[in-house]
């Protein structure tokens, strides 16, 4: 394979194709990845995944296939099998697709920074570093039985082309890093845990917080979290981190606006132009990294050739727009907002989010803890999970009380939930300072996606799933 | 590589596979490897999908992906690519040995020594019926389950659907006497979405399975979708639980991701090497419930995990981790074998694209004696049925907490109404103790494992 621009050999073949709708997507994957535990080196891998994915419109149905050849006669083999494809099961669509409007398509070279520097860098140097690091947090306390720490970064390098105009070029590079501490007091066991990913060179990585305190945070968690007490469930009011509101984002909000899920009935479909959220709240969706540099989810341009650009789903709490693809922009009559992601070059765009925040607002995080009488701080993400009804479930993995606005000991992280629109209803204070911190995370959705996610310190209600007696 | 369906030949993919695994462990060993292993998998897909109810796209897929593990004076390091030119191959055995040049020294980086007797057995992985399978074939197979699937009731939205028709061979070799083949073919479906009556949307669910004779997909494709259908039209008019603490009656996927998950990765025997685990020190002691037996058997071909090697060419046989609550062993692959000076167990773990893992095959619990899911509902009386677990479960502490989907609320031995924001917690450990009842039958969840229904006592239970 090639690291030169592949999109005049994709071109080519288009030229000699002349067929109905096709787009061409060149996608090399490589990266390097270490994981060490306990003194040992658990992972030691240079991985590589590189192909040509082929998307045709014939018949008005979509056609897929794929190679793992760059070579002109390759992609023309593939571009002959999404056909067939496509017309094997052309009797079996009902609503045949017209081809894509005429949009904005991106054109020439596109590359986000820190690739030629993390390519350059060696990887032993990282590999001393999280022996190092690990060895550090094991020996912090006699109470921390196991500590692991994990680096990885993944090249990528996409030429995407297609039949309408888009001929694009684009690399960027994700590093992560991640380190975990088990502690053990009697029968008691409890894990500390933080991770960071961004869209860039190292840099982009430890710009809050240095690799050494962020290996200390997560055994001092371990340690501190073996005598926290569980909070008490019930309906709670509570001050969420910029991880959770990243995670509430993406989860609540995020995938209930994907034009996708919309279509088949999520609770956002027919609430464009409605309040959906107090008035403290916008919520965006972007490729760039809006604020500061590195969010784990930037992309120029996605991967139907369209730019990625910012989109505000909510505005002062109104619902103002769905996430695009092409076929879904067409369908609503709006133009693509460039969320179509694929997560290898043998997987098809969806619709996918980038980095999805929430825009910070006038106070402090001290104003905020001060109007609180009584209930909780979280932080820590967890999983996270929304359903078609709004209903959202995520995990933090520290609580902290809030009594007469002080803040009070650490307590054991809980379960979270409620009902997206409801919650946010419910948002009356939102902090100045804003972070991503969900660079870390992939979403799920039939295949992976590289997210982020954030925002500043947020106040409002949900169902916290405490322990009862 | 990219073709039809038609001339794609899963045996002789096999034979390729093997030889390919083969020369990419003579390059490593030429290349200064002290011990080699390659992984090999060769295979083919077509995926018919389907959104809001109509097809989407049907997608073919062909390729392969190598895996090469390298020893060099104790020294580990692994790379793998999709590429199968001859310099992809030979960069493979270089990018190995670059990485296990800086990587520190393990006694126990030792491939597992494999004699040419020790041959996997057990059933062929493709039947006949599913040795090939035409395009429109799979498309007119998967229109009629899209039809059947949305025909059910019109309140039922299925946001996405599938049906593919897969073919894989998978080879491992090495110089430790590994030389496993073994192919598999299958057709695999999937639904997830959700009701809608009026204003009222009800919160989504999923279901999934897949045979590997053809004669068996209908019996499995009308039980999927009786599964998935009456769960998604069961969320409509959902309202409020209670908050209490007491027994809670799981659904068998829902105890899979609740219980037995945290169970099997605390039987990990890294886990317990690493300090990790609350199974550490407990052979032989009890860890759950009499009642409670659960064992791996990799020889269960209606499971997708069935397989006559593990992910190192170790033959996988039966495996039993607890009895009558009593826990009897613990898994080890290669590595955690050598650390602690025993044999593998055969649960080496994973494809080709990663160091291989740890875990089983093919788990099952087995069943009690409670009747079916209709008497254990009666025996928890009034309470919270859960068939889905959306939440999260820290390994380590066996500490669980998630929402209760697609969950009902259950008075007078009866379903009275489906619930929502329901919060449930506890220790998974601590309620493996507290089983309360287990159902005669199991089933399979997702194709994956086959686990019964179980009343458990002592949850926290937090309403909206």
């Amino acid at each position: 394979m090639t690291s030169s621009d592949p999109t005049n050999l994709l071109a080519s073949v288009l030229e000699a194709d002349g067929g109905s709708f096709v787009e061409l997507r060149y996608h090399k994957k490589r990266s390097r990845s270490l994981a060490v535990e306990k003194g040992r080196v658990d992972q030691a891998r240079v991985a590589e995944h590189t192909g040509v994915g082929v998307r045709v419109l014939e018949s008005g149905t979509w056609g897929f296939a794929s190679t793992d050849r760059l070579e002109q006669a390759a992609v023309q083999r593939a571009v002959d099998s999404a056909r067939a494809a496509a017309r094997a099961s052309a009797g079996a669509r009902k609503a045949k697709v017209e081809p894509p409007p005429p949009t904005e398509l991106a054109r020439g070279r596109f590359d986000q920074p820190g690739y030629d520097e993390l390519e350059a860098a060696p990887l032993e140097q990282r590999l001393e570093l999280a022996l190092e690091l690990e060895a550090a947090a094991r020996a912090s306390s006699s109470k921390i039985q196991s500590a692991s720490c994990a680096y990885s970064e993944v090249f990528e390098e996409k030429g995407i082309v297609t039949s309408d105009g888009a001929k694009a070029w684009t690399r960027l590079v994700r590093p992560e890093f991640r380190m975990m501490a088990v502690a053990q007091d009697g029968g008691e066991m409890q894990r500390g845990a933080r991770s960071v990913g961004a869209t860039g060179a190292w840099d982009c990585l430890f710009g809050r917080a240095s690799a050494e305190e962020l290996a200390d945070e997560a055994a001092r968690m371990a340690v501190d979290l073996l005598s926290a007490k569980f909070p008490e469930g019930g309906r709670r009011k509570v001050l969420l981190s910029p991880s959770i509101v990243g995670l509430l984002t993406h989860e609540a909000i995020g995938h209930t606006v994907e034009a996708d899920f919309v279509l088949s009935g999520s609770c956002a479909a027919g609430k464009i132009g409605q309040r959906v959220a107090s008035e403290h709240v916008t919520l965006c969706d972007s490729g760039a990294s809006e604020y500061y540099p590195g969010a784990g989810g930037t992309l120029s341009v996605d991967d139907e050739g369209v730019p990625a650009q910012r989109t505000v789903i909510i505005e002062r709490g109104i619902l103002k727009s769905y996430l695009h693809d092409r076929e879904s922009a067409a369908h609503f009559g709006v133009a693509p907002t460039g969320n179509a992601r694929a997560w290898e070059y043998d997987n098809e765009p969806l619709i996918r989010m980038r980095n999805t925040y929430i825009e910070p607002g006038e106070q402090t995080l001290e104003q905020l803890i001060a109007g609180i009488d009584d209930g909780l701080m979280l932080d820590g993400p967890r999983n996270g999970q929304a359903d078609a009804n709004g209903e959202f479930m995520f995990g933090t993995l520290q609580a902290w009380p809030i009594r007469g606005g002080v803040r009070g000991e650490l307590m054991r992280g809980v379960n979270i939930s409620g009902l997206a629109f409801e919650v946010l209803g419910t948002v009356d204070g939102v902090a100045r300072e804003f972070q991503w911190d969900l660079g870390s995370g992939h979403c799920g959705k039939g295949q992976p996606a590289k997210v982020d996610a954030g925002g500043p310190w947020l106040a409002c209600e949900v169902l916290v799933g405490g322990r009862t007696e | 590589m990219t073709t039809t369906t038609e001339n794609f030949d899963l045996a002789a993919a096999e034979a390729a596979a093997a030889k390919r695994a083969t020369d990419l462990v003579d390059r490593a060993l030429a290349a200064g490897a002290d011990q080699a292993e390659a992984i090999v998998t060769q295979g083919q897909s077509v995926e018919v999908a389907f959104e809001s109810g109509d097809l989407k796209q049907t997608a073919v897929d062909e390729g392969a992906t190598l895996g090469l593990r390298v020893f060099k004076d104790r020294r580990m390091g692994f790379a793998c690519t999709n590429q199968t030119d001859g310099a992809a191959l030979g960069g493979l055995a270089k990018d190995a040995l670059q990485l296990a040049g800086f990587s520190p020294a393990d006694e126990a980086n030792l491939l597992a020594e494999i004699a040419p007797s020790e041959a996997g057995e057990g059933e062929s992985l493709v039947h006949p019926s599913l040795a090939g399978l035409p395009i429109d074939q799979v498309v007119a197979r998967a229109t009629t389950f899209i039809a059947q699937a949305t025909g059910v009731d019109d309140r039922l939205r299925t946001d996405k659907a599938s049906l593919s028709f897969s073919r894989a061979a998978t080879a491992v070799a090495s110089n430790a006497g590994a030389a496993a083949r073994e192919s598999a073919a299958a057709i695999s479906l999937s639904l997830f979405g959700m009701a809608i009556d009026g204003d009222d949307v009800g919160g989504f669910d999923y279901w999934g399975d897949f045979v590997r004779d053809l004669a068996d997909l209908q019996a499995v494709q009308d039980a999927s979708i009786e599964r998935y259908a009456s769960a998604a039209l069961g969320n409509l008019g959902a309202g409020a639980a209670e908050s209490y603490h007491g027994p809670v009656l799981f659904s068998p996927a829902a105890f899979q991701d609740v219980f037995l998950g945290p169970l099997v990765s605390a039987s990990s025997a890294i886990a317990v090497q690493r300090g990790r685990s609350a199974l550490k020190d407990k052979l032989g002691a009890v860890v759950a419930h009499s009642s409670v037996t659960v064992f791996d058997d990799p020889a269960d071909t209606r499971l997708g995990g069935a397989t006559r090697y593990d992910r190192e060419g170790v033959p996988a046989t039966r495996f039993s981790l607890v009895k009558d609550g009593v826990l009897q062993g613990y898994l080890y692959n290669g590595y955690a074998a050598r650390v602690d000076g025993v044999a593998s167990t055969g649960h080496g773990a994973g494809g080709a694209r990663a160091v291989p893992g740890l875990g089983p095959h093919a788990l099952h619990m087995l069943p009690g004696d409670g009747g079916d899911a209709g008497d254990l509902r009666r025996q928890l009386g009034r309470g919270l049925m859960v068939q889905r677990f959306s939440g999260s479960v820290d390994p380590a502490s066996g500490d669980f907490s998630g929402v209760a989907k697609s969950a009902r609320w259950i008075e007078g031995g009866e379903q009275v109404r489906p619930v929502r924001e329901t919060l449930f917690s506890g220790n998974a450990f601590d309620l493996l103790g507290k089983v309360l009842a287990i159902s005669s039958q199991s089933e399979v969840v997702m194709g994956g494992c086959r686990v019964p229904w179980v009343l458990v006592d002592g949850v926290s239970v937090v309403a909206g």
